[in-house]
Order: structure tokens, then sequence, then C-alpha cells
């Protein structure tokens, strides 16, 4: 009985150790390809079709530190729509922080002047999706939102 | 004999502990084990192979840069009176080439109030790469953010906004620096430019008495040359939309456009800055959009921002231009 509960015991006590480096460790050595991922994403995107923004451009556009990104990938519209996508690699854990709240900050921005420009523009920015895992965050601003959920789950957002 | 159960009790409660231990040991290896693994044999291959993927996006990019080079003259652009200055795809040349087969001479259409205009700014011999654009700013509505966002420009501030209008460019706080909304003279004020590009327009069709919007304009573009006096200042003309796709208003049609560009010009001539007339090579030579320029009719398509991004490398104004200007 004693033996059995020890074993419980200690059984409990690493997982619950192995639990709380498992978000850390899997983010540490997660490696996307970020153009990869940003081109499968286009797919999400059926009423208009987006081209790619210069990288050198993104961190403006996202009110970002040039130093904080590592890499980055967007694809933008002519202004037709309000769909866009971005895939940015920051430096370090740190930065995908500054990185969600940069892209937050460029969709409410949009939501407030397509409010009055175009509601149903605005009402498409309600659904954007940014999501972080490791250096990687994403936007995603799409017709398919559900798609969009599905392939960044594929890929470990 | 009390004492040899107490002995007893304590070996026991010993071997218990170390046993308690060992357990314990042996389960952290079990699923630590990965993590150590991980630790040991990860090693620079994995950032040299971000670092490479890296690199093969840059040789993408400028394959694509390279292949948007090859540039041929189209019917169409000869139609919007533009010659060997006109450049478009070759891909669009051989779908427009059909298509004009069939057509008639069209009636010619200036695409400027006034052509012999010195306001307006011509071709120079040789183009200019990017890095003429890394002390220009642009300010502009969502058109000039498509351009921003499809041409492939790849230098230069942008100050833009969805909906802006020169009443909004005026006053409205519509700039975001990433924490607070200032005005557009605000943002300008942060920064020193050697050219500043106005794209506006297409908000303003129809919704101000013509006089109210020349004064508005020369109010601001005056406002803006003294934040930056040394800077060169383009307004780009309003582009023609397609009139047939546009469902946001009837005002906004080219009889329009066409009156407010020649307010642009006016101020241009008037105040001293320079008119690019974009629609040298975005009109289908009967005072409209080329058709198929557009998806809604307004917003330019990737592949004809990339036309206008080239116009503005071969138009541009020297310093010898403005040094026969000041005389």
């Amino acid at each position: 009985m004693r033996k059995i509960t020890a074993i419980i015991c200690a059984a409990a006590l690493a997982f619950s150790l192995t639990a709380c480096g498992s978000d850390t460790k899997n983010d540490e050595t997660v490696t996307i390809e970020i153009s990869e991922l940003a081109e499968a994403l286009l797919e999400t995107v059926t009423s208009d079709s987006l081209s790619e923004t210069a990288s050198s451009l993104v961190p403006s556009i996202y009110y970002l530190d040039e130093e904080n990104v590592a890499s980055a990938v967007a694809y933008a519209s002519s202004g037709a729509t309000s769909c866009e996508i971005a895939v940015i690699e920051s430096t370090d854990t740190d930065g995908t922080a500054d990185v969600e709240s940069g892209m937050q900050t460029r969709v409410d921005n949009q939501i407030e002047l397509y409010t009055s420009y175009n509601e149903s523009e605005a009402a498409r920015l309600e659904t954007a999706i940014i999501k972080s895992t490791g250096v990687y965050t994403v936007l995603c601003v799409c017709d398919d939102t559900d798609a969009a959920e599905e392939l960044l789950e594929s890929y470990g957002f | 004999m009390a004492k040899g159960n107490r002995r007893r009790r304590r070996r026991s409660e010993f071997a218990y502990v170390l046993k308690l231990l060992i357990w314990v040991a042996v389960v952290i290896f079990v699923f630590e084990g990965r993590f150590i693994y991980t630790m040991v044999t990860f090693d620079a291959s994995e950032a040299s192979a971000v670092s490479e993927s890296g690199n093969e996006e840059e040789s993408e990019t400028e394959a694509a840069q390279t292949e948007a080079a090859h540039y041929v003259i189209s019917d169409d652009m000869y139609l919007a009176g533009l010659g060997d200055a006109d450049l478009i795809e070759s891909e669009t040349a051989e779908e427009t080439e059909t298509e004009t087969e069939t057509e008639t001479e069209p009636e010619t259409h200036a695409t400027v109030s006034d052509p012999d205009s010195a306001a307006i700014v011509g071709e120079q011999a040789e183009a200019v790469d990017d890095s003429y654009f890394s002390d220009a700013v642009f300010i502009g509505d969502s058109r000039m953010e498509g351009f921003r966002n499809t041409s492939g420009i790849t230098e230069g501030t942008f100050f833009t906004s969805v909906g802006m209008s020169l009443s909004s460019m005026t006053s409205s706080e519509i700039i975001s620096d990433g924490e607070d909304k200032i005005t557009v003279a605000a943002a300008l004020s942060g920064g020193t430019y050697g050219k500043i590009y106005i794209m506006l327009g297409a908000n303003d069709l129809g919704e101000y008495s013509w006089d109210d919007f020349k004064s508005g304009l020369i109010s601001v573009t005056n406002r803006f040359q003294e934040l930056q006096p040394d800077a060169i200042l383009y307004l780009c003309s309003c582009i023609y939309v397609e009139e047939d796709k546009v469902t946001t208003g009837d005002y906004i049609n080219n009889e329009n456009v066409d009156t407010l560009n020649s307010i642009l010009l006016e101020v241009c001539e008037e105040e001293g800055y320079y008119y690019l007339n974009l629609n040298e090579v975005l009109s289908d030579g009967y005072g409209s959009l080329i058709e198929g320029a557009s998806s809604d009719g307004v917003h330019i398509t990737a592949e004809y921002c990339k036309v206008m991004l080239n116009y503005m490398k071969t138009h541009y104004v020297s310093a010898e231009d403005i040094d026969e200007t000041e005389e």
C-alpha cells in the first residue's frame, strides 16, 4: 500500500514539474517557416487578392521597433478590403507581447477608421485573429476564420 | 524490546523515504529526459536553418523585383498619350493587345487641364531606385495605403489613413504613432523629410465647393511646407475611377476627378509645388481608369500600383529642375 502511495506521489510530483516547464520548452524550440505559414493563410482570404508588402515596411505598419523584428512576412490589400495577414518573428520570446500589442493597435485603428467608411469591413476586423507561439506572432484578417484557426492550431498556435 | 521496535521503525521509515526519492528521480528522468536530450542536441543547425530560410526569402524577393522590371509598352498606354514613358507588365500588354485591336481610334482626352504647365513633373532620363524615397513621406488615403501595401516600395515613411479627406488631413487626429492619435501635421513635424507626396481627392469628390477645396488645400500644403521647408512637395493627381464599378456614390465620377485635378494643378502652379500626373499611366485614354486596374473601381490593383511606383521613379524633380525654377 505504501509502495503504491509512494509511486502515485512521485508520479504526481514529476508530472507537475513537467507541466511547469512544458510551455516554455515548446515555445523555445518551435520553428516555423513564416513565409510558408503566411502563404497558407492567404487561402483563407477569398474576397480580395492580397499582395506581399515589403518586409522593410512591416515594423512601421505595426508600430514595432525594427531591432525586435527578426523577420516578417505580410500580405495586404490594395484598399478594397480590410483583409491582411502578417507573420512576424521576434528576436526573442519577450518581444511577442510587443508584437501582439502593435497588431492589436493596428486592428483597433482600422476598426475606428472603417466604421465611418465601410461598416462591413469594420465588422470583419472585429474577427481579427492575433496569436503567438514562441517568437512568432500572427495577425489574420480574413474571410474564413475557422479555417485560419485550424491552420494556426496545426502550426502550434 | 521497545528499543528494537523503534530501530526497526526508524529503518523502515528511512527505507520508505529512500524508495520515495528513488521513484521521484526515476520518474523525473523519464519525463524530463526529452528535455535533457533537447538541451544536449540543440545546436546551431536549427538556427542556421532559420537563417537559410530567411536568405531564400530575400532571394525570392529579389527575383520578383527583377521579374517586375521586365516591362513593355502597351497600346493602352499610348492611348493615354504616354509613348515610351509608359511601363506596364508584358502579360498585361498581351491581354490588352487583343482587346485594342478591335477598337476604333479613341477621342483624345487630356489627363491634365494644362498639359504644358511647368508644374507638371516631367520624365527624367534616368530612373531612381527606392533609395530616393528613403527621406520621403507619403501622405494620403486608402489609395496611398494600397500603394504602400502592394507596389513593392521598400523605403519611405507613410502617414496614411483610410477615408482621409482634405478636412481630416488638415485637422483630425487620424495618424497613430502606436500610442496616441495625432494630426498629419504633428506626425510630419516629428521628422525631417526631403520629399512630401500627397495623394487625396477620392474622399473629397462632391464634398466641398471647389473654391473651398482649393483654399483649404493651399492652407494645408503651405503648412506642410513650413514644417518641412527643404522638402520637395509633390501633389499626386487624383486617380481616375472605373465608374461602372463604383458603389459608394454617384459623386465619385471622372468628371469630378478632372475638376479636382485641375485645382491640384492650379495650386501647384500658384504655390510652387509639383504635380505628379499619375493618370498619364493609369488613364484608358477616354478619361477613365484603365479597365481592370481596380477591383472596386477606386482602389488600384497591385499590378498598377507597381506601374505607379515605376512612374514615380522616372518622374521626379532633380536639383537642376529646382535651380531652373528658382531662376
